[in-house]
């Protein structure tokens, strides 16, 4: 009886929220004079006498103000960004000359440094611009020596209500923290072997949409969720990559969602907590899924409260994957945790360690062959740290070095010593 | 597991449903303009600044929660010529505020108010350094430039909020009014500076100077962004010894180590002004711009 109860109460409870919900709506419409409404509709002025007179009187101060000899206000504001249309464009360029100790590196993102002697990373022209007051277009395409790409093509909401935004197009979802910036957002010259091994060397990235929820609780709570094609570069470790199956039921697309949340500890101390999971079908078979859990944290370390240039910073990410093959259920975990400090205005020191465990199989066991990495039957460690100079905010040299240590082969050791470059229009930061 | 989520949606939802306080709700990107907009707002305005007031306002980090203010913001208040480029878009967008997106009339660039210093003519390029194309953009230390900038605010809150109108405007008459007060006694006081050649660290100060009469010889930056080098201090060194400098002037977020070389070698005090109001507390744009004053007035 009880159990047969509880879904009746369950409705009760909803039908009441519902109705405050209602009531709270009704006590809202009545009450239309309050600003944001009143935001809307600018036009209706009170009739009072008396605000003639005081612009009257404004308008008075205003010109005795330019008489005394106070900057005029201009004839014509001059427009914003030279007062052109064109979006705003930048390039960002990345070189490095590399050294590695074996020619079989393990190197995985497609951006690193693949040989030893001079390496052109990426160059990336970033474009932004604002389509009309209700979209914001986005684009990053990517020239290499080989071709050119379209990493990211996308146009994000500005205005839905109730805290929604929508971003469709192809882009980078929001898994993690890494996967969805570009290079020169990172710490490191490349890529963590994490993300290559989960998502391939491009990231998860893929054609689709997604609708993210800035929640009204009183600290930041961003909901996302994204569907995105389960096929292309972008899903090549986890998903059907190359092998595209087709779509056949909304079961054949690859979903993502990602809880992130921030605290500002003090104003000096910041902390960002996520978890995210992806679920898509994978090549190994028509039905075979593969789910990726993933957790991310961020602490940062800034004074504001005084001058200083000090920036210390942890940033950790970890993932659980599962995937079922033909007659079998594989798991494996990876993951990354770094330091930076940047301890002058123009230097600063990180340092990574990363993990890679075997995949094992439903009874624990280390699985031999499996088809996306049939030589890893071991732990992979590695551990990298740099030197980053940077000459102004708008380039950096950074001097690497790694030493990768596959328990299934000989140790690997690496150098880079990369050059970036950012020219073009100054684009904002994420945090 | 069904009903706490069913509880939690439900509490979101009344969350965004409950009838906003009647307060126009304005958010600033810097303490000089936030002080300005309670100045002139009062009662009935909720003013926050995202910058604090010791941080220099062209590296703000985007910490998320700087977002659930703008989600809330009626009115964005932005210094404009590049000063936010670094940090505010990411904000802006994140906030999925339709209300405050740049052409909305809840966005206003207060740049768009004052007629601009230092605007680079001919081509602008970086090797000058983190250079603002637009033109200086540092203009809320010249209280002749803050007369216009109150009279827009006033006047874009009335159009926001036009049942308040009149407190606004009369609101922003009493701040010119008491500002212009301010600014007699101001340059009396330092009358006898006019003409001083002074040392600042970024090209920050040029309305302060334009307005008071000095002259700003050298910066310690060698150009805009870029931190000294051996070979420049001694350049600064060598112009503020030929022009008698006594004052090496700079706000409270730039490093003062060099700064403090240059003024023993030269025989020049360093003189630490705020860079903004200390809006958390309730500090004026009046109060902040009497205290820089009496630390000139007491080195000059």
């Amino acid at each position: 009886m009880r159990i047969r109860n509880a879904p009746s109460r369950f409705h009760a409870l909803q039908l009441f929220l519902a109705l405050v919900c209602g009531v709270n709506v009704a006590w809202a419409q009545p009450n239309a004079d309050m600003p944001p409404a009143a935001a809307r509709e600018p036009a209706s002025e009170p009739r009072n006498p008396d605000h003639q007179e005081i612009e009257a009187a404004l308008a008075a101060d205003e010109k005795t103000a330019a008489e005394a000899g106070a900057t005029p206000a201009p004839q014509k504001p001059a427009p914003a960004g030279g007062g052109s249309l064109n979006p705003d464009l930048s390039f960002i360029a990345d070189f490095a000359a590399a050294y590695f100790s074996d020619d079989e590196h393990l190197q995985t993102g497609a951006h690193d440094p693949s040989e030893t002697g001079f390496n052109l990373q990426q160059l990336e022209l970033a474009v932004g611009s604002s389509v009309d007051p209700y979209f914001r277009f986005d684009a990053n395409l990517v020239f290499a020596l080989s071709g050119v790409e379209i990493e990211e093509a996308y146009g994000t909401t500005l205005n839905l209500p109730l805290g929604l935004q929508a971003r469709a197009g192809q882009f980078l979802t929001r898994f993690g923290r890494l996967n969805s910036t570009h290079p020169h957002a990172w710490n490191f010259v490349d890529q963590p072997f994490a993300l290559g091994r989960i998502f391939g060397g491009e990231g998860n990235r893929g054609l689709g949409i997604e609708v993210s929820w800035l929640t009204p609780l009183p600290w930041y709570v961003e909901v996302v969720v994204s569907s995105t094609r389960a096929d292309g570069e972008g899903t090549m470790r986890s998903f059907f990559g190359a092998d595209d199956l087709g779509v056949e039921s909304f079961d054949d697309l690859l979903y993502v969602t990602a809880i992130k949340q921030f605290f500002p500890l003090s104003e000096d101390l910041s902390f960002l907590f996520g978890v995210s999971g992806a679920f898509g079908p994978n090549a190994s078979g028509r039905d075979n899924r593969t789910d990726v859990y993933g957790t991310d944290l961020y602490l940062k370390y800034k004074p504001i409260t005084t001058a200083s240039f000090n920036v210390v910073s942890l940033q950790s990410e970890w993932f659980y994957r599962r995937r079922q093959l033909p007659g079998e259920l594989l798991h494996d975990v990876s993951g990354y945790a770094e330091v930076f400090w940047r301890f002058a205005q123009r230097w600063g020191t990180a340092a990574r360690y990363e993990y890679g465990s075997p995949a094992l199989d439903s009874s624990g066991a280390v699985f031999v062959g499996d088809p996306l990495d049939s030589e890893w039957t071991e732990s992979r460690h590695r551990i990298s740290s740099n030197l980053t100079f940077w000459p102004s905010e708008f380039s950096r040299l950074r001097l690497q070095g790694s030493r990768d240590m596959p328990g299934f082969r000989s140790g690997i050791w690496a150098a880079f010593l990369a050059l970036e470059l950012v020219t073009g229009a100054h684009g904002a930061h994420a945090f | 597991m069904k009903r706490v989520l069913s509880v939690l949606v439900a509490l979101c939802a009344w969350l965004s449903l409950a009838p906003a306080a009647q307060a126009l709700t304005v958010v600033a990107t810097t303490p000089d303009l936030a002080a300005i907009s309670k100045a002139v707002g009062r009662e009935h305005v909720k003013v926050t600044a995202l910058a604090l007031h010791t941080q220099d306002p062209h590296f703000v980090d985007p910490r998320p929660h700087l977002a659930l203010d703008l989600a809330r913001a009626d009115l964005l208040l932005v210094t404009g010529a590049d000063l936010e480029v670094g940090w505010l878009a990411t904000l802006q967008v994140g906030s999925r505020n339709g209300a405050i997106q740049p052409g909305a009339p809840g966005f206003l660039d207060c740049s768009s108010l004052v007629e601009l210093l230092e605007r680079p003519s001919g081509k602008v390029d970086r090797a000058q350094g983190d250079v603002h194309p637009a033109g200086n953009p540092h203009y809320m230390l010249d209280p002749r430039a803050v007369e216009r900038v109150a009279v827009g605010i006033a006047k874009r809150m009335a159009t926001l909020d036009p049942r308040q109108k009149n407190a606004y405007l009369e609101n922003a008459r009493a701040f010119l009014a008491e500002l212009r007060k301010a600014r007699e006694v101001w340059e009396k006081r330092l009358a006898s500076a006019r003409g001083a050649e002074i040392v600042t660290y970024h090209k920050s100060l040029g309305y302060l100077s334009d307005w008071l009469g000095l002259k700003v010889v050298e910066t310690i930056e060698p150009r805009p962004g870029i931190p000294p080098n051996p070979r420049h201090v001694a350049h600064v060194v060598g112009v503020a010894r030929e022009h008698k400098v006594r004052v090496i002037l700079q706000e409270s977020w730039y490093p003062t180590t060099t700064s403090r070389l240059i003024a023993k070698k030269v025989g020049a005090t360093l003189v630490q002004m705020p860079g903004m109001p200390n809006f958390p507390a309730g500090q004026s744009y009046v109060a902040f711009m009497s205290e820089i004053v009496k630390r000139l007035d007491d080195a000059l």
